[in-house]
């Protein structure tokens, strides 16, 4: 193309195409073992070969590339993941790096590894594993270390979406760490191309009613979980959308009429007048205080739930003496 | 997390050096590429931070390519697209090559290859992988803001010096200076220069402790006289290249003895 006679010309490669077949990668990790299969892609456990063999999780993320490359959305996702990590939030799953999948030819998509520290078990199998009910000291140091990090999260602007012990894990230590947020967006497309079943457990009635919703939905899935810590068992185990809402009113009582949102295909009628449930006999043996926090985030209306940080403030976790 | 800055012995021994192009050249294209961002950023009115990302994402990418595989103005086209992106105000990748068209000579342009827009999209997986996906970045600009709340004088005065750091800090971009310092060390020394130039002394400043010797002492921990007089020389070297030296002291109604001294720090 260019054979030009000044100094540089050695120095101009007449395609960035030609060169990018030279560009590869080193090999830095090495994957071991698939940890799991989500709506939004696979998660490997791998070792990482530049970092003295490390144990890392690496999800694996398909991003369709569209006119202009690399999805703005996902760029500012993924921005603000790596912004997020110089926090080092103790409650937040550490992000140790970001690569791609190398094949630069491929037009359609590019393949994302997102690289996180590698945390043995998530609240999931650690409440199946439990020989019993958790202590009240550790499902309250629990339960704040989980408000802490969605608190974090809420303030830098980041909805999670998809709270559930799952996506909650626990440290050696006890300690929990949010995971698998950040990405909602970039998933939004993933998940048009995979027909994974989400669980509905842990979604709010905003969610499950199809109304625009906010940083409220995770409130109410901490509810679900923290609920789950006392109980070892899911609070709203529904089996389909409209289920889950019958659960959640079956509980909670369904909302009155001027609370029910504008513009929903689902009509009040649809469900019975259910009146609340008392809480306490749900959860046997949860305390007062406990008790009165859960309700507090288990409430129809989003705008009247406790917000993360309310929660982190309630007495249940300023006042002191614990049975 | 990636860590962005080298001494100087890096700052020479770079991927483009060991291919055999001399320190000297390689700066010329950093300049050039950088003034590029600078130049294309303008004119397509994109705003000062996202020529700023532009413009680091460009040198931290020749910390691990060579111009000689990578030509510069192509590189340089797909910074400032990815910093759109970031920063967002996000331009599409061919009114960027439009205008990049319009500001280069054909020659220069004959490195875009064949199918210039297809050449920047491979060219973006490139750089992202390179700078690891690490996007976000700061400059000192915000910097300068929040220091120059705190310094107290004469509004006007110090109006003037900030205004003056603030250029101080766009032609820092055509240097290396944001692979050496962070954005913070960097507002300091503008700063400061812009005081000394505009013979503007900043005695006291809100929030002043006994044990702080200078305001900065009160941002940034152990800056010494000897780093600023060597953040501030870079800078002025680059003034002296781009001719500009004459205005400023015309400008800042400077004697140009006292500049000269500045320069010769």
């Amino acid at each position: 193309m260019s054979a030009s006679s000044s100094s540089q010309a050695a120095t101009t490669v007449t395609s960035v195409n030609d060169v990018s077949a030279l560009f590869q990668n080193e090999k830095k990790y090495e994957e071991l073992n698939i940890i799991g299969t989500g709506a939004y892609g696979t998660v490997y456990k791998a070792r990482d070969l530049h970092n003295s063999g490390q144990i890392v999780a690496m999800k694996k993320v398909r991003v369709p590339l569209t006119e202009d490359g690399m999805p703005l959305s996902t760029v500012r996702e993924i921005a603000l993941l790596r912004q997020l990590e110089a926090h080092r939030h103790p409650n937040i799953v550490r992000l140790l790096d970001v690569c791609h999948g190398g094949q630069a030819m491929d037009r359609e998509q590019l393949v994302l590894y997102l690289v996180f520290e590698h945390v043995e078990q998530d609240l999931d199998s650690y409440l199946s594993r439990a020989p019993g009910p958790l202590s009240q000291a550790r499902i309250r140091c629990m339960s704040y270390d989980i408000l802490s990090g969605i608190d974090f999260l809420h303030s830098h602007r980041i909805v999670h979406r998809d709270l559930k012990p799952h996506n909650l894990l626990v440290t050696s230590a006890g300690r929990v760490k949010v995971a698998d947020f950040g990405l909602a967006k970039t998933y939004d497309t993933e998940m048009k191309l995979t027909s994974v079943v989400v669980t509905l457990w842990y979604r709010p009635p905003e969610v499950l009613l199809g109304v625009s919703y906010n940083t409220a939905v995770d409130v109410w899935s901490c509810a679900c979980v923290l609920a789950q810590l006392h109980s070892r068992r899911a609070l709203l185990p529904g089996a389909a959308d409209t289920d889950q809402l019958h659960r959640i009113f079956r509980l909670i009582g369904r909302p009155p009429r001027e609370q029910w949102p504008e513009n929903v295909s689902v009509m009040i009628d649809s469900f019975p007048d259910y009146e609340p449930q008392d809480l306490a006999d749900v959860i046997p043996g949860i305390t007062p205080l406990a008790l009165d926090l859960i309700k507090g985030m288990l409430v129809f209306e989003p705008s009247k739930r406790l917000t993360a940080m309310d929660c982190l403030e309630h007495p249940y976790f300023t006042e002191e003496p614990l049975m | 997390m990636p860590y962005w800055y080298y001494d100087k012995k890096d700052l020479q021994n770079t991927p483009s050096y060991r291919e055999g192009i001399p320190n000297d050249t390689e700066n010329r294209y950093r300049k050039e590429g950088a003034r590029f961002i600078i130049d294309t950023g303008s004119k397509m009115d994109l705003g000062y931070n996202t020529v700023a990302t532009g413009v680091v994402y460009f040198h931290r990418f020749y910390m691990f390519h060579s111009f000689r595989t990578f030509p510069r103005y192509i590189t340089a086209c797909c910074c400032l697209f990815l910093a759109g992106k970031v920063e967002e105000t996000p331009k599409k990748c061919k009114d960027i090559i439009k205008v990049a068209k319009s500001l280069l000579t054909e020659q220069k342009f004959g490195t875009f290859g064949d199918d210039p827009k297809e050449e920047v999209m491979t060219l973006e997986r490139i750089l992202l992988q390179t700078i690891k996906f690490d996007l976000q970045v700061e400059h000192p600009y915000g910097y300068l803001l929040k220091y120059v709340k705190c310094l107290k004088g004469d509004k006007a005065k110090l109006q003037k010096m900030v205004q003056m750091a603030w250029t101080f800090v766009n032609d820092s971009l055509c240097t290396t200076l944001c692979l050496q310092w962070e954005p913070e060390v960097i507002a300091v020394a503008l700063m400061f220069l812009a005081g000394k130039l505009s013979k503007f002394e900043v005695v006291d400043w809100n929030g002043r402790q006994p044990k702080h010797n200078a305001w900065w002492d009160m941002f940034v921990e152990d800056i010494t006289m000897e780093l600023l007089e060597d953040i501030c020389h870079q800078v002025i070297t680059e003034l002296i290249g781009a001719t500009r030296i004459g205005k400023i002291v015309s400008k800042i109604n400077v004697g140009r003895s006292q500049c000269i001294k500045w320069i010769a720090l």
